[in-house]
């Protein structure tokens, strides 16, 4: 698992990839808070690149979600693969974390 | 043709590579589609962390997981030792649509394992805990 992150416009762009399940879930949690400033107002979640994830990552996710919208910030989800995707559905996440199909568009959507 | 893994798994978090490793080899050999593989990890991580997390009061302990593949049906079945756990009777369903403030954090796994799995059947024998779950393989 890895967490890249770079700036568009007032979007903070965070890009995670290869697997993120209960053996490092708490390392992804600090890759992306480390990311995170106080004054981030609109963060893309880009996980075109994240081959998995099960309930411990998608944990980190609304902790992440938590902070952001205690510091006014939006955040939305993109490029997810199928079985990301119906992860994100069945625990609800979709409903609280906009999902779109393209990095474009997420930040057109925050911004 | 089918192929059948059994593994002693002890009450370790680290323990979970070993499994993600030999689904990964399965599935290697079986060529399965990513999603399948994606589903059988799942319920393999989270049914086995509940396991660790809540089965026992403290300690290392052992249970086993089979893994079985045949043409049509991935079969997983874990049989453990600790406190009685019948994920059908005793897990709450997680509260899925509250607002981000609100969302609990947790309670999610079990939840994941139902959606994931075609059939659960749970007994309870000698003592231990059988929990046996069935993915289709054509989903």
């Amino acid at each position: 698992m890895n967490v890249e992150s770079r700036r568009e416009g007032t979007s903070l762009v965070l890009k995670a990839d290869g697997r993120v399940d209960g053996t490092n879930a708490s390392e992804f949690q600090d890759a992306m808070k480390s990311e995170i400033n106080e004054s981030d107002r609109a963060v893309v979640l880009d996980l075109q690149d994240l081959t998995y994830i099960s309930s411990a990552g998608l944990r980190v996710v609304l902790l992440i979600a938590k902070d952001l919208q205690r510091q006014g910030a939006k955040m939305a989800a993109c490029s997810l693969s199928d079985p990301v995707r119906e992860v994100f559905v069945i625990s609800g996440f979709d409903k609280i974390i906009p999902i779109h199909d393209s990095q474009d568009s997420a930040i057109g959507a925050l911004s | 043709m089918s192929a059948r893994i059994d593994l002693k798994v002890e009450t370790r978090h680290e323990e979970l590579q070993r499994i993600f490793e030999t689904v990964e080899k399965l599935a290697e050999e079986e060529d399965w589609p990513p999603a399948l593989t994606f589903k059988t990890n799942l319920v393999l991580e989270e049914f086995g962390l509940n396991i660790m997390n809540y089965g026992f009061d403290e300690g290392i302990h052992t249970f086993d997981v089979s893994l079985t593949s045949s043409p049509d049906t991935i079969t997983i079945e874990f049989v453990d030792d600790g406190r009685p756990f019948n994920p059908l009777e005793d897990a709450s369903a997680p509260e899925l649509d509250s607002a981000i403030q609100d969302r609990a954090i947790g309670g999610l796994g079990i939840h994941f394992v139902m959606e994931m799995t075609d059939d659960f059947q749970y007994r309870r024998e000698n003592s231990r805990n059988h929990s046996t779950m069935v993915i289709r393989k054509s989903d």
